[in-house]
């Protein structure tokens, strides 16, 4: 059998989630090599074992190989199980890092998928839940993945170094998937927002939103920032705070924008009115780079969850209008390409006369006609 | 006589003659004018009964809605493949005659042998690839999978064989494809009736199989050894006009059906090792779904693409005309397996043109050019071997030159060397000749030659031109000489442009040639990359080339030749997809041009660093500049952009020398190059960004580029950003580096657009459309009150009420006119008013089929105006492209047994369809089938593309989701089959065939089914009985022993339920101390003994992991069908003859039956108290032992006393003999004395019956008088 050929080789634990969810879908195995080999402590991290073993949790027949010293590891995919399944994060990456790759297997188990993950729901380098939960979820609608057990919920808020969030995802298993043609981002039509806070004074919360619309009542008056604050078993291990902003247009694009305190005992502390404040701007810079003039209709966290999804759908054609294109996404590309040997058409679309905004992306490309080899047929 | 010739009447149902009658008719009926009979006599038609009307309304819905079939996206391509046309039939039916004939018919040309798939042109929009299919199973199989149209011959006079249901059946489960009975034979009838009657029967048979009306074609007869034309014609026109539904696994698939085969192997290789792997090029049109390259595919095994390439359309649809039929130049056939197509000098081989159609009118000039051809393919050495033995006369007077003599000289790289492209062509050339002149020299001799070649060509004058011409193009030429002239200039001028490639330092793909050249002296050259790279470079020409359009709209007039070269560049871009941005350079102005274009985007070059030299304090910055940043800040990913960007820009810089002549042009086309300037960085670069340094990744990682100390050492040098790169930190959040400072006025107010509440564009701002609307809708009129509300007219938009403002002013003077206009526009808003109503009422599927032709639209629209080579990158390879693939590590076998009688065919897979896995179908044995299937029994399946043997476990669900092994399949039901192999999609039928080896009498196809679930592990389960005895036997509860050997044993069962043979339930409690392995339990009520305690276990069962591909091609030619793979136990036990040893238990013995002994009935003492005394035990007390004194002493008789008992004796015997007899003698007359006493007794009572009946008639006389008495009394009284 040509089974064993088709293996990719990599080096270097960058992009590792991006490697095991393609290799996943794609099912061609995957060998990474000199994993951190020049560090002063080699190896896979705690959070990549956790991640490694939440794979290994929502697959069957995963074979997984990693070295003594954890430099190199063999991943050969197995098939998307699902069901119901637990897992405990581990607390040096937040819940979003398992989260993104999880949006990206899910609608292809054999079984609807029903996650329960412990851990950090927010914090400062990776997408928080509450932006997850306001800006995939919506997008993964867009490609026919709907119904009424796909939800997110957050069951505990947990802050960073200690943890102890509880997070709650569950979703329906799909066939196919339906191309989408996201070239019209509209014009923001509201603004809402989540501000947390948890093991400190409530009013914390009240003092970011309101800092946060002083930023934002200058352009639109649809603001609702909601307080957050969750008391007692609910409040995770460690205290702190922070905000995040989505801004929706009226054709349903999603834009985010997330700042949180930081962690206890580590750096300064930081005034709730900067949060806000800062949190604000961040989401008049996510605008700018996305919307400004013709926009682009997947906000950054999201570019390659969309691109992935596109590339999954039938042998249709897909577009998809982006802003500049994270570091992240273009190796995203990249993988695609070796994984699937799909190439995006990208075409660029300068910024007007004016220019403004960032630069904006047109990707197009066909789908591969990927069909879930999992579901059961009854 | 001639009554019966003569016609009968016809009545005349239309005409005015008719139309008369009907109306008189209708006169005569009373029934006026009216023709509808519904409008005449709507009383007729008014509804009866509203239940049934509802039934009647539901009844046809219920038809509509089944018409409809779920609504697909429609991905034909524009210029469909060729389709498939299967003709298929048991031997000796006319299959090779039938081809022949449709060849015929189509092309006018007549094949003499025909040897795998033939192409032919049957329209202007459809060519037909015809195969024909035999009675081997594999050869069916295979077939059926790619197949459109199935013409299924059928021997008339002997009716339908076994092949005929058994390829209708594999059809049904690899997608049904069109098919069409053809009946042969038909003048072995000599009755015309017993023909009608055989057609009839048929026919029906036929549609029960297919579907009823299925089309069945008959072929009456033979003439001069072929079928009739006209019956060919017809059919032909039934193929030409057929239409096909997609078949779900053909559209999901790309494949291809092969109609060449090239071996590529280095003669050297084969020459040490004859067995060694070999490496092949195929051949075919791609089918189905997109191919991408370096993807899996079936052919017989997996294999990965090593490279796939496009070809021009050896069997091209003519061009767009008008006329109604095709000329005979048009009419083309292509089936190079049996020595026939057009001209073709590509990588691998050399074709030979026969002439075309046109070409075969004196018919049998055909004979030797096939035999060329033939000779070229069934020749035993490769078409390299060949080379390598070819001697090459380059001039006159000069000794003739082999291939060593020029492999000695620059040789380098044998692996290459076999491959025989453009490379090794290029690297000989540099070291040998003096390169460039001697390469485009020959070129443009061959150029000549091939244009005498043409016209030699159109005289049909001799073939040893086109042998020479061979022999020369022997050394690794690519073109193609049917496409007429004008092409291969293009392609050669491709071919010396990359010869002329490292001449030119400027150019701006340094990089990828030294790329290029890396992977060459690897000696693993993969040409994807190289297109890509070749890619780039036109994508970079194209940019330039667009904004030099942008720029010769303002200096057009100043610089003609440049236009000029700009537009011949276009046109080769766009005429050849090979053709590079080096192509531009070639000639000198072009490079002049090239020089002007550097300037240019130098300059902007400089506009741009200045621009950035500005510091930030102003926070107005450009858009782009801002993005620029942002990608700066990135760390670790955009450094690679960036030096990508700068080495972009150092190469633009290089040729400043010239600029200071065209300074002048500077500030006409500064703003043009300002754009192009933008256009080019955004475009190519994030292109080339994303997909162009993937390749050098790799490369990095491959390359063992460190240098070595004393041979032993080596000097690590990690490749700097490569580092930090690989271990970076993995987050998908992009941030902002440099954030604006959004308390500034000029920064916020850049962003408020964004906002609803801020502008919107021209059409969609709320005011202006609101303006818009008052303009168009301004008038309007007060029903109630009649007024009229005129709006001021201003100028209108809409054609309509153009025409309307027009007529207004004609029809001005009436008042009359203005009401009709104004009625006239009511009337028209009512229309569209109905129109939209109407249209609102869609239904889903309407929506539903509306959305799919607009994704269809899409899908034809994206990538129509993109050149084939762009396409390819993005969509792969769409179907209809005729293309070429390389394998490679393809077993030697498979050329060394090439039979082109058997069909090649290239599946492509899907993702992960490559992985093998459990299996889990649903499966029926075919009820045809004589035996049922065993468990574990191998066996060949069908699934997909492939045709492999495995071992499948058979079972059964039980209610509770519990998979039950079966021993055997069931004998008319469904059930379950596991087997490890390839993973297919679910919803994949299948069939399978217990052998495919030599021919059975029964029908071949054991079962089939689908593919329900893939799985990498299974839940099959079969029964597992533990059995155990109770040692001691308390009330209920019990201790067993026996059934386990170890407590932890029984704790893994605690209350499990158990049971006695018997049927007393019970359950394991807790394990025991004592015997290892006993447990207490308890049942619902005691046990004996004797009992039998055991518990229902489930114990799963594994599957054996053998999945072995049919490797039926591989066989040597004439023993295809004679692949045998692992055999049952079965077989094997037959043949070694190995008796089966059977279970002891299991044989039948005699009977034994012990008689059975009943114990004594016990009745206890309360019970036999409460009996009456009637039923209790009469049990006397035993009597006692009688004491010696009681006992009586025994009697001893004297002889006199015995003498007198003896008589006493005789004469009781005698009495009681005598009171015997007298008693009978007494019953006798006893029943004598009864009888009379009967018969007495029936006499007395007939008497009595007499008497009686005589006195109830008088009785009865008697009283009717009195009756009759009473009646008249008062009549004869009043008398």
């Amino acid at each position: 059998m040509a089974t064993q050929a088709h293996s990719l080789s990599y080096a270097g634990c960058n992009f590792l989630r991006q490697r095991l969810v393609l290799s996943t879908l794609s099912g061609r195995p995957v060998k990474i090599r000199k994993i951190r080999a020049r560090d002063d402590n080699p190896g896979l991290r705690d959070f990549e074992a956790s991640f490694i073993r939440l794979l290994d949790k929502i697959t069957n027949g995963s074979r997984i190989e990693i070295n003594q010293t954890g430099t190199t590891l063999y991943y050969q995919p197995g098939l998307l199980y699902g069901g119901s399944v637990e897992h405990d994060c581990s607390v040096l990456r937040s819940i979003g890092y398992y989260l993104e790759s999880l949006l990206c297997l899910a609608p292809f188990m054999k079984h609807p998928l029903r996650i329960v993950l412990r851990g950090v729901t927010n914090d400062q380098t990776d997408p928080s839940v509450d932006v997850l939960k306001a800006t995939a979820l919506p997008l993964l609608k867009q490609f026919g993945i709907d119904g009424e057990s796909f939800e997110l919920k957050i069951v505990r808020r947990g802050m960073p170094p200690g943890g102890g969030g509880e997070v709650f995802f569950s979703c329906p298993v799909r066939k196919v998937l339906k191309p989408i043609q996201l070239t019209d981002p509209g014009k923001i039509k509201r603004i809402r927002g989540m501000a947390y806070s948890v093991r400190v004074s409530p009013q914390m919360a009240n003092r970011i939103v309101d800092s946060a619309r002083s930023i934002l009542n200058k352009f639109i008056p649809d603001i609702y920032i909601y307080t957050d604050h969750m008391k007692g078993v609910n409040s995770g291990k460690s205290p702190g705070f922070g905000l995040s902003l989505v801004a929706e247009t009226t054709n349903g694009t999603f834009l985010s924008a997330e700042l949180a305190s930081n962690p206890q005992g580590q750096g300064t502390a930081v005034l709730p009115e900067d949060v806000g404040r800062n949190c604000a701007r961040l989401l008049l810079e996510e605008i700018y780079r996305y919307l400004c003039l013709q926009g682009g209709c997947v906000d950054s966290t999201n570019q390659s969850l969309a691109l992935l999804l596109m590339t999954l759908g039938q042998q249709d054609v897909s577009k998809v209008l982006l802003g500049p294109l994270s570091p992240y996404t273009i190796e995203f590309l990249r993988h695609l390409k070796s994984f699937f040997q799909i190439m995006f058409k990208i075409e660029t679309r300068p910024c007007g006369e004016e220019l403004k905004g960032g630069d904006k992306v047109l990707m197009t490309c066909v789908g591969i006609g990927f069909s879930n080899l999992s579901k059961t047929l009854k | 006589m001639e009554t019966k010739d003569q016609k009968k009447h016809r009545k005349k149902n239309s005409g005015p003659k008719a139309e008369k009658k009907r109306k008189r008719h209708l006169q005569d009926l009373q029934l006026g004018d009216e023709e509808d009979a519904r409008k005449r006599n709507p009383k007729a038609f008014a509804v009866q009964s509203a239940v049934r009307m509802a039934r009647s309304f539901h009844r046809t819905q219920d038809l509509k809605t089944k018409k409809h079939h779920i609504p697909v996206v429609d991905r034909t391509p524009l210029e469909p493949p060729p389709i498939v046309v299967v003709v298929m039939g048991p031997p000796k039916v006319g299959k090779s005659t039938l081809i022949q004939c449709l060849i015929r018919n189509f092309t006018r040309q007549k094949l003499t042998e025909i040897r795998g798939p033939v192409t032919i042109v049957s329209g202007k929009k459809r060519r037909l690839t015809i195969i024909e299919c035999g009675c081997d199973i594999n050869v069916m199989i295979d077939l059926a999978k790619v197949a459109d149209l199935v013409l299924m011959l059928i021997d008339a006079s002997f009716g339908f064989e076994m092949e005929t249901f058994e390829f209708l059946n594999i059809c049904q489960v690899h997608g049904f494809p069109k098919i069409m009975g053809v009946l042969t034979h038909l003048d072995s009838f000599k009755y015309n009736k017993q023909l009608k009657k055989t057609k009839k029967r048929l026919k029906h048979r036929f549609w029960t199989e297919v579907y009823p009306g299925a089309k069945l074609f008959y072929l009456s007869g033979m003439v001069h050894g072929e079928y009739q034309n006209q019956e060919i014609h017809n059919l032909g026109r039934f193929i030409t006009v057929m239409k096909f539904r997609p078949l779900t696994w053909q559209t999901s698939h790309p494949y291809i059906l092969v109609d060449r085969m090239e071996d590529l192997t280095n003669p050297e290789d084969i020459r040490t090792n004859i067995k060694c792997d070999r490496k092949v090029s195929l051949y075919g049109y791609l089918r189905g779904a997109h191919l991408k390259n370096r993807s899996q595919i079936h052919m017989p095994g997996d294999f990965a693409v090593s490279d796939v390439s496009f070809l021009p359309d050896p069997c091209a649809l003519p061009e767009q005309q008008k006329k109604r039929c095709l000329n005979e130049k048009e009419k083309l056939v292509y089936a190079p397996l049996s020595g026939v197509g057009g001209v073709l000098y590509d990588k691998d081989a050399v074709y030979v043109d026969l002439g075309g159609s046109h070409g075969f009118q004196e018919s049998d000039e055909a004979r030797p050019t096939h035999e060329l051809v033939q000779s070229l393919i069934s020749t035993h050495s490769t078409i390299d071997a060949k080379m390598a033995s070819s001697r090459v006369t380059l001039f006159s007077d000069s000794k003739p030159l082999g291939s060593e003599d020029i492999d000695n000289q620059g040789l380098w790289m044998p692996k290459e060397e076999k491959q025989m492209d453009l490379k090794t062509g290029r690297v000989r050339r540099k070291a040998i000749f003096g390169d460039e002149e001697d390469e485009s020299g020959d070129s443009d001799d061959e150029n000549d030659e091939e244009m005498s070649e043409g016209d030699s060509l159109e005289n049909s004058s001799s073939d040893d031109e086109t042998e020479k011409e061979e022999d020369a193009e022997m050394a690794d030429k690519e073109y193609m000489t049917g496409k007429g002239v004008k092409r291969q200039r293009l392609e050669e001028m491709e071919e010396d442009v990359e010869v002329d490639l490292p001449a030119f330092a400027d150019s701006d793909d340094d990089l990828e040639r030294s790329s290029e050249e890396e992977e060459a002296e690897e000696a693993d050259e993969s040409s994807e990359e190289e297109d890509s790279a070749s890619e780039g470079e036109r994508d970079i020409l194209e940019s330039k080339a667009v904004g030099e359009g942008s720029k010769a709209g303002l200096s057009d007039s100043l610089n003609p030749e440049k236009s000029l070269t700009m537009k011949k560049a276009i046109l080769t871009t766009s005429d050849s997809g090979h053709c590079t941005a080096e192509e531009a350079f070639a000639s000198e102005d072009e490079s002049e041009e090239s020089s002007s274009l550097s300037t240019e985007g130098e300059d902007s070059e400089n506009e741009e660093v200045t621009r950035k030299k500005i510091p930030e304090s102003s926070q107005v910055v450009s858009g782009q500049k801002l993005g620029l940043e942002n990608l700066i800040n990135e760390t670790s990913d955009v450094e690679d952009l960036l030096r990508e960007e700068e080495s972009y820009k150092e190469e633009n810089k290089f040729p400043t020398e010239t600029s200071g002549a065209l300074k002048w042009k500077e500030d006409l086309s500064r703003k043009a190059a300002e754009a192009f300037l933008r256009q080019q960085q955004a475009t190519p670069n994030l292109r080339k960004l994303i997909y162009g340094t993937v390749t050098e990744d790799n490369e990095e990682d491959d390359d063992d580029t460190r240098e070595e100390i004393g041979g032993l050492f080596r000097v690590s040098q990690p490749a700097r950003e490569c580092k930090h790169k690989a271990d970076s930190l993995d987050c998908s959040r992009f941030h902002v580096e440099a954030p604006h400072d959004w308390d500034l006025e000029e920064v916020m107010n850049s962003i408020r657009d964004c906002f609803v509440t801020g502008k919107w564009e021209e059409d969609k701002d709320a005011a202006k459309i609101l303006a818009e609307d008052e303009e168009l809708y301004g008038d309007f009129e007060d029903l109630e009150t009649g007024d009229v509300h005129k709006g001021k007219s201003g100028p209108d938009t809409q054609i309509e009420d153009v025409e309307e403002e027009v007529k207004e002013e004609i029809d001005r003077s009436t008042e009359e006119s203005a009401k009709k206009k104004h009625l006239d526009k009511k009337r028209k808003l009512k229309e569209m008013f109905d129109a939209e109503y109407d249209e609102g009422e869609s239904t889903y599927f309407d929506d539903l089929k509306g959305e799919m032709q607009k994704q269809a639209q899409l899908n034809r629209a994206e990538f129509e105006d993109q050149d084939d080579e762009a396409r390819v990158q993005y969509e792969g390879f769409r179907p209809g492209m005729y293309v070429r693939i390389e394998i490679e590590n393809v077993p030697c076998e498979f050329v060394l047994n090439f039979d082109p009688h058997y069909p090649i065919i290239l599946g492509g897979l899907g993702n992960s369809e490559g992985n093998v896995g459990y299996v889990q179908m649903r499966l029926k044995k075919h009820r045809w089938y004589k035996k049922i299937l065993k468990s574990r029994d191998p066996i060949i399946f069908s699934v997909g593309w492939r045709r492999f043997q495995t071992i499948p476990l058979y079972y059964i669900e039980d209610h509770n989701g519990r998979q039950r092994l079966l021993k055997y399949t069931p004998q008319h039901m469904h059930c379950g089959a596991t087997f490890w192999g390839p993973i297919t999609p679910q919803g994949t039928g299948f069939l399978a065939v217990q052998s495919v080896s030599g021919v059975m009498p029964d029908f071949r196809i054991a079962a089939t089914g689908v593919v329900l679930d893939l799985d990498k592990s299974i839940k099959i389960v079969k029964k597992l009985k533990l059995t155990g005895f109770p040692f001691k036997i308390f009330k209920n509860t019990s201790f067993i022993k026996g059934m386990f050997n170890s407590a932890l044993e029984v704790a893994k069962f605690e209350g499990a339920v158990i049971r006695t043979v018997s049927g007393i339930r019970g359950q394991i409690k807790k394990a025991l101390r004592a015997p290892e392995g006993a447990f207490r339990a308890s049942f619902e009520d005691k046990l004996l003994m004797s009992d039998i305690v055991f518990m229902r276990t489930w114990y799963p069962v594994s599957i054996p992991a053998f999945y072995n591909p049919v490797t039926s091609l591989l066989k040597p030619v004439g023993e295809k069908d004679t692949w045998s793979g692992m055999r049952t136990t079965g077989q094997l036990r037959l043949a070694h003859g190995v008796k089966l040893k059977p279970n002891k238990d299991s044989l039948y013995k005699p009977i034994m039956r012990q008689k059975k002994h009943f114990n004594s009935l016990h009745i206890p003492k309360a019970l036999q108290k409460a009996l009456p005394f009637k039923n209790k035990p009469k049990t006397q007390a035993k009597a006692g032992k009688v004491p010696k004194d009681r006992l009586r002493p025994a009697v001893v008789r004297e002889p006199h006393e015995r003498k007198i008992l003896a008589l006493l004796d005789a004469l009781s015997t005698v009495h009681s003999q005598k009171m015997k007899k007298a008693k009978v003698q007494q019953h006798l007359h006893n029943k004598e004395h009864f009888k009379a006493k009967q018969k007495e007794e029936e006499e007395k009572l007939k008497r009595q019956k007499d008497l009686r009946k005589k006195l109830f008639r008088i009785q009865g006389q008697k009283e009717r008088r009195n009756q009759k008495s009473s009646l008249k009394g008062p009549e004869e009284q009043s008398k």
